[in-house]
């Protein structure tokens, strides 16, 4: 009888050992899958929008209509429809690479890394915020750290930390991420984890045939009165994107 | 009977003379004193400053001779970049012994990122090991470590840029730059050290990494932007530069005073002022120094006169007045001269002008000088003072030797 409690005592240990062995890596699985499927599920195959992009700043405020045209996770141009002012400023980007061309100098210019850290066309986003939208799946580390209920629906928290040798200056990012894979938040923080600006998705609509965030806001949290806000207009999925969409001559002379 | 007077006999006259008015004699030797002594001083706090930015400006990564792809010079970008040094050379390298040490780099203009902000530097991939004796960053980390190994991951970050960057020690900050396919090529590192320069524009324009690293993020392969040496003397410059000359055809050798121009100019500018400032001095000096022989013939008219009429020629009258004032001259010398040893002894733990720091580290210097003395320039001072002395005490005692006795004799 002693004997067998003693045996029993051990498997039990085992066993315990063994489904901590097994969670704990699929629950970081998980995590990256979750983030996988909402970058995914944004980006789909591929998309075409019309955006309003509003810059706010304490004395000014001004809006630009752009329309953006995505396919897959490398390749993606926005051209500005309105105002008047900087209608066919462009941005091509391939695998990481960007460039611009804008019609009043007529010339497409290649952002050279120098530049990738400065802002967007005047926004708070960072060229490289734009261009490096997906790294966010490969240069990380992902941990599910909690999940809460908003709107009676369940929202998982994913903390992403890069790899050490990953071009990424943030000490982590923190996404918040609807049941069904909209990204509700991004919220980034320095090394020593104080949080220096967010992405808040404002508003979630049904538009090109799924639930969408609408309405974004990117904010630094040391300027309360900036802000850029991206209101999504009209939004398509899936369609057919001709593979020339995505080429510097059709940055200078636009087809479609 | 006086064309044999002999020299010492005018000496004696000469000595007596000059110590017969003492007062006068005392202030004309701490005048001569004076000007020789901020002569022998200031040459050697000037040259303590030359031979400062030059080792500083060396130091700098600069090396005495450095090897380039041609066109790097102009635009140091990677597409200038080299093959590893070829047998041919490493002969040269290894094989000379006044070589003291040399090193092979990847040196490409980057920027850096934090969290808060980005800058400008110049990424720097070295091998740690053989830029110890080289440039200034092997003794340059103050907090954290050094770098191991060309393959190590961490990254060396000035003190200044740190500030600047908002980061510190320990932190990831990311490395931006073009590799050799002109593709943008970037990736995270970890500062491991932060280092302390003697200038901020050394602080602030270099980042160090491990050279495999760098490679690695560029695509480089083997190849490496920079070869930079230095040797123990620099007076075997000459042979070294043509050896490797030789080894190296096709590509662009060049030694310190052709890399920086500009301290080559700046050297002979400090060098033009010395000289500047010699003859300044001496003209103050020699003013004193002729009103004092004049003053010192005038008084002795009837004696002069006197003499002549004994039959004293007028050479004679002549030397005896200049060896007078080779007599003030020499005494006032060794007086200036100890004098400037002296402060030179005091001033050899260093001159602190860290009150004017932020000038002078624009010009490259740091904020404490150590005083040089240079053989030629003593030399030059006292040479120079010397001889247009004698030359300005030419005209005192010309006056003395064309006294007309009998008008010598009758002036009261």
């Amino acid at each position: 009888m002693n004997i067998m409690s003693y045996r029993f005592k051990y498997q039990w240990v085992a066993l315990l050992l063994l489904i901590c062995a097994t969670v704990q890596p699929a629950y970081a699985d998980e995590a990256t899958e979750l983030v996988k499927a909402a970058i995914d599920y944004w980006r789909d195959v591929s998309s075409y929008s019309v955006m309003d992009m509003t810059i706010h700043r304490p004395k000014w405020e001004r809006t630009m209509t752009l329309r953006v045209w995505t396919r897959g996770e490398k390749e993606s141009l926005v051209r500005v429809m309105a105002p008047a002012k900087d209608t066919g400023n462009s941005t091509l980007l391939v695998d990481n690479k960007m460039w611009t061309f804008s019609p009043k100098i007529n010339r497409i210019i290649k952002i050279p890394s120098s530049m990738m850290y400065q802002s967007w066309m005047g926004s708070d986003f960072s060229n490289d915020d734009v261009a490096r939208a997906d790294d966010l799946v490969h240069l990380y580390t992902h941990r599910l750290i909690g999940t809460e209920t908003r709107e009676g629906r369940k929202v998982f928290i994913v903390e992403a930390i890069p790899f050490d040798s990953a071009p990424v200056v943030w000490g982590k990012e923190v996404i918040r991420i609807r049941g069904d894979y909209v990204l509700l938040e991004h919220a980034f923080y320095d090394q020593d984890m104080v949080l220096v600006k967010k992405l808040v998705t404002l508003k979630v609509k049904p538009m090109g045939g799924k639930e969408i965030a609408t309405v974004q806001r990117m904010q630094k949290t040391d300027k309360p009165d900036e802000w850029t806000q991206i209101l999504v207009k009209e939004a398509r999925f899936g369609i057919d994107i001709p593979a020339n969409t995505f080429t510097l001559s059709n940055l200078r002379n636009p087809r479609q | 009977m006086m064309s044999g007077l002999n020299l010492s006999l005018l000496y004696t006259l000469a000595w007596r003379n000059v110590w017969r008015n003492r007062r006068r004699t005392l202030v004309i030797l701490l005048a001569i004193a004076f000007g020789i002594w901020s002569m022998v001083t200031l040459a050697a706090i000037m040259r303590g400053m030359i031979e400062q930015q030059v080792r500083n400006t060396i130091n700098n990564l600069t090396g005495h001779i450095q090897v380039h792809a041609v066109g790097y010079r102009d635009d140091p970008a990677i597409d200038n970049s080299m093959p590893p040094p070829g047998p041919t050379m490493l002969k040269v390298l290894r094989g000379k012994k006044n070589v003291r040490a040399w090193a092979a780099r990847v040196r490409v203009p980057a920027v850096v990122a934090s969290e808060r902000a980005s800058a400008g530097v110049t990424l720097v991939g070295i091998d740690p090991e053989a830029e110890q004796g080289l440039s200034f960053i092997a003794q340059a980390v103050t907090e954290g470590r050094y770098l191991q190994s060309p393959g190590d991951h961490g990254l060396l970050l000035g003190r200044k840029l740190a500030e600047r960057l908002e980061t510190s020690l320990g932190k990831r900050i990311v490395l931006m730059s073009q590799d050799i396919d002109n593709n943008s090529a970037d990736r995270g590192f970890r500062v491991v050290g932060i280092f302390d320069a003697n200038t901020e524009a050394a602080e602030t324009g270099y980042v160090f990494v491990g050279r495999t690293l760098a490679r690695d993020m560029l695509k480089l392969g083997g190849r490496v932007s920079e070869l930079a040496l230095v040797v123990h003397d620099r007076q075997d410059l000459d042979t070294i530069l043509q050896s490797l000359t030789n080894a190296a055809r096709g590509l662009d050798i060049q030694p310190w005073t052709k890399l920086e121009p500009l301290l080559v100019l700046t050297v002979k500018m400090y060098e033009a002022t010395m000289l500047i400032w010699f003859v300044v001095v001496f003209l103050a000096m020699s003013f004193g120094l002729v009103n004092t022989l004049l003053m010192a013939v005038f008084e002795r008219t009837r004696e002069i006169g006197m003499f002549q009429a004994l039959g004293m020629r007028p050479r004679f009258i002549l030397s005896q007045v200049l060896l007078e004032s080779l007599t003030l001259l020499m005494i006032g010398m060794a007086m200036g001269n100890v004098l400037a040893w002296a402060t030179i002894a005091y001033l050899g733990g260093g001159l602190d002008l860290s009150a004017f720091a932020k000038g002078l580290e624009w010009a490259g210097l740091s904020s404490v000088i150590y005083p040089l003395v240079a053989a030629s320039d003593v030399i030059t001072a006292n040479f120079l003072v010397i001889v247009l002395g004698i030359i300005a005490s030419l005209y005192p005692a010309w006056r003395a030797a064309r006294y007309v006795p009998v008008e010598a004799i009758t002036r009261t």
